[in-house]
């Protein structure tokens, strides 16, 4: 099978297009407005890049049913078969089809009440990504780009974002993309396979001969840094540097490494194996990493499909939670579950539900959120949100601010201030630790 | 004199805001019992001529399966309860947990002795229609499909004389089973009507959702629908295989060209003569097959999706439910 980081031969991303990409000092925004200088040395946060903080997207693509995981309605027309349970907070229950999230609820976080007003697959996708619409002129960089940023470490040997999205419908809706931060915020796009291509040495070069390359061009940099000293030079030392380390970070990538009982709790499918990934690369300092499950488009059949998807997201979802709080690494990672919006109260006639961003849910744990929270309120049919409504830039601007980003924080594209969410748009501080 | 499919009209529909999700109907009647996504089995009499429904509640999950014997109706649920219920006083007899998981299919035997349950936790359940107790529980089914998610069994069917029942499961796969031993007599395979989608969307839509045997029992007919491109959808072709299933051979194979959707019921005309299915995708389709010839003699699609019908006697009488309403088919003299 043909490998790739991404389907999309826009941003297919192998190691030496990787490298070429950052040497290039180009990958600027679509919309022509003058970039951010991809090479600056990003104004680091150091306290913040030092934490080690990360965050995991569960990307539930094609919109998966919040009547059929976070807000059931049960005994309502718009219902459905699935029963409630209670969970481990009072008073709150889910779908009987999460039993193992129910248990862990003192733990999690629910938003009940996102009206994100985009029902469109390729619109939602990016709004809910970006937390907000692009600009005609400006693309605004997704929550991956703007974390690789904020918590990447110029010193890393690992990728800043890495993003895993297997089936083939939906990929290109929700296209992501760091715009004016640059290509060396870009995701490393992983198809097809859960390793990048081109990791190994080239078998022509020995080990000896890798080494010695690497460590000539270390030379060279130096000197020229040392005579010069600028910031695109020492950027593009580092882009070599972050080469080898992935390079050397190939058992990064190796699922074998786990042991069979670390690997059982995920289960045996894909999406269980790239959430057991994400955990490997949170645990090595990777900031931002995207698990895409496509695909939730249950126009017709809704409930055999969710019957079929939503235990799988139950097992997936509480392993990763369970892994990386005895792993400790709860206290530094936030876990989303979103995908771009949820799906209609209203049953269609092929049991199906359709296409729903009026009143719909996302679900979130670990680090900087208030366990146990459960913020927003449907009515009974889940038709309109009735308290506490919010929207996309409400979810993205309380991710960065519980992982401990600023969402007043500004870019600047030339001389245009680009704060990181809207103006007004604040985080949810009620589910804020 | 043979019925003439062509000849089927809608004679009466009766408009619901609820799903009616199966149906049994008392001999020699126009009276239905119809289990409903409200929970409830809603008795109906046709021959009035605006039918006012009384409701039975007990269930409290959507009601999948309802069938008649003697002067018992037994409901099954989502809510995995077996509820028996007096047909004529409409009085609760007894109630219990009867499947772990969705109940999706109950009938009976034609002579109402026995009651069949089949469910998501893969086992049928045959019990004593007289007095609720257990008397086999049929286990043939994988519980995981071979891409490790839960599977489903979805249908079952007794023969004319109650000595065969055949189960079917997601993945395409059906067991006969003789009654009075509870063995195994035959499987059979049935893999298109199965579609697990491992690139574009990685879930599975289909299964066998509906069985029939013809009369005299040495045919069963297998319904669902034909492999699917886009699984989001109910698209793909419905889909009905015949089999000689002593033999384990295929004896014909119909594949609809105008409507879309699941075969949701199958039914064998009482002396053979054709073989009945109906389903749908968000619209319904009615489908009437000569096993002989192959051929399909009608395909006609309607509004409302079907779930259930039920036959009566003569094979000139057709009661369908489905999405929002029940509907009363009769074939013109």
């Amino acid at each position: 099978m043909n490998t790739h980081f991404c389907g999309s031969s826009e941003h297919d991303v192998s190691r030496r297009a990787f490298l070429r990409t950052l040497g290039a000092g180009t990958g600027l925004a679509a919309s022509g407005i003058g970039a951010m200088h991809s090479f600056a040395t990003p104004s680091l946060n150091d306290t913040l890049k030092a934490s080690g903080k990360s965050v995991i997207l569960l990307w539930l693509a094609g919109g998966a049913s919040q009547l059929e995981t976070w807000d059931p309605k049960p005994g309502r027309p718009t219902g459905g078969p699935f029963a409630a349970i209670p969970t481990s907070v009072p008073g709150v229950h889910i779908s009987e089809l999460m039993p193992q999230m129910a248990k862990r609820m003192k733990d999690i976080c629910v938003i009940r009440g996102l009206n994100t007003k985009n029902g469109d697959h390729g619109g939602a996708a990016q709004l809910m990504m970006r937390g907000r619409a692009d600009e005609p002129s400006l693309r605004y960089p997704d929550m991956g780009a703007v974390l690789a940023r904020e918590l990447g470490r110029t010193d890393s040997k690992v990728p800043d974002y890495v993003s895993f999205y297997a089936a083939t419908e939906g990929r290109d809706f929700s296209r992501q993309g760091s715009s004016f931060l640059g290509a060396r915020y870009a995701p490393m796009k992983l198809a097809e396979s859960m390793v990048p291509p081109n990791l190994k040495r080239l078998e022509s070069i020995t080990e000896l001969d890798h080494h010695a390359r690497a460590e000539l061009q270390q030379l060279i940099n130096n000197q020229f840094i040392a005579g010069h000293g600028t910031g695109p030079v020492k950027s593009h030392a580092n882009a070599y540097a972050r080469v080898h380390g992935l390079m050397s970070s190939e058992t990064l990538f190796d699922l074998s490494q786990e042991s069979a009982k670390a690997r059982e709790p995920y289960g045996p499918t894909l999406f269980g194996e790239q959430a057991l990934m994400a955990r490997r690369m949170v645990e090595a300092g990777v900031p931002f990493v995207r698990v895409s499950r496509a695909w939730w488009d249950s126009h017709g059949q809704n409930f055999e499909t969710h019957q079929e998807m939503v235990p799988e997201l139950d097992r997936v979802m509480s392993a990763l939670h369970d892994d990386l709080k005895q792993r400790g690494l709860l206290e530094r990672t936030l876990v989303l579950a979103v995908g771009e919006f949820g799906r209609t109260p209203a049953i269609n006639a092929s049991l199906g539900r359709d296409h729903f961003a009026a009143a719909w849910s996302a679900a979130m744990f670990g680090c900087g959120l208030k366990p146990g929270a459960v913020f927003g309120k449907t009515d009974k049919d889940g038709q309109t949100v009735i308290e506490d409504q919010v929207g996309a830039g409400e979810l993205f601007a309380t991710v960065l601010a519980a992982i401990g980003v600023n969402p007043k924080k500004e870019y600047h594209v030339g001389a245009r201030p680009i704060p990181l969410v809207n103006p007004g748009i604040k985080p949810i501080t009620q589910v804020l630790a | 004199m043979p019925t003439d499919p062509a000849k089927f009209k809608v004679a009466k529909e009766v408009s619901r805001k609820d799903i009616l999700l199966c149906l049994a109907r008392v001999p020699e009647t126009k009276r239905l019992f119809a289990g409903s996504s409200d929970g409830c089995v809603y008795h109906f009499d046709l021959a009035e001529e605006k039918p006012e429904p009384t409701a039975m509640e007990g269930h409290t999950g959507y009601v999948t399966g309802v069938a008649l014997a003697g002067k018992q109706v037994v409901s099954g649920a989502y809510d995995g309860q077996l509820i028996w219920w007096d047909a004529e006083s409409r009085a609760k007899v007894r109630g219990f947990k009867a499947h772990d998981r969705w109940i999706r299919n109950v009938v009976a035997s034609r002579d109402g002795k026995f009651i069949a349950s089949t469910a998501d936790d893969m086992v049928c359940r045959v019990w004593d229609a007289a007095t609720g107790k257990p008397k086999h529980e049929l286990r043939g089914h994988a519980t995981l499909t071979p891409s490790h998610f839960s599977s489903m069994l979805y249908a079952c069917a007794f023969s004319a004389d109650g000595t065969l029942l055949a189960t079917g499961d997601k993945i395409g796969h059906v067991v006969v089973w003789d009654v009075a031993s509870g063995k195994p007599q035959a499987t059979l395979e049935v893999p298109e009507v199965y579609t697990w989608d491992p690139k574009a969307r990685i879930h599975s839509i289909g299964g066998i959702r509906s069985l029939a045997f013809s009369p005299d029992g040495t045919q069963l007919a297998v319904g669902g629908m034909g492999k699917v491109g886009n699984i989001d959808h109910l698209e793909g072709k419905p889909h009905v295989e015949v089999f000689d299933w002593r033999k384990q051979e295929r004896v014909a194979k119909f594949s609809g060209d105008k409507a879309k959707g699941l075969i949701t019921h199958l039914a064998f005309h009482p002396q053979g003569e054709w073989l009945v299915g109906a389903g749908g995708d968000s619209k319904g389709l009615v489908m009437f097959f000569d096993v002989v010839s192959g051929k399909i003699l009608r395909e006609e699609m309607t509004s409302n999706h079907f779930h259930k019908f039920a036959m009566d006697e003569t094979g000139t009488r057709l009661f369908t439910a489905g999405h929002n309403k029940l509907t009363f088919w009769e074939a013109a003299a």
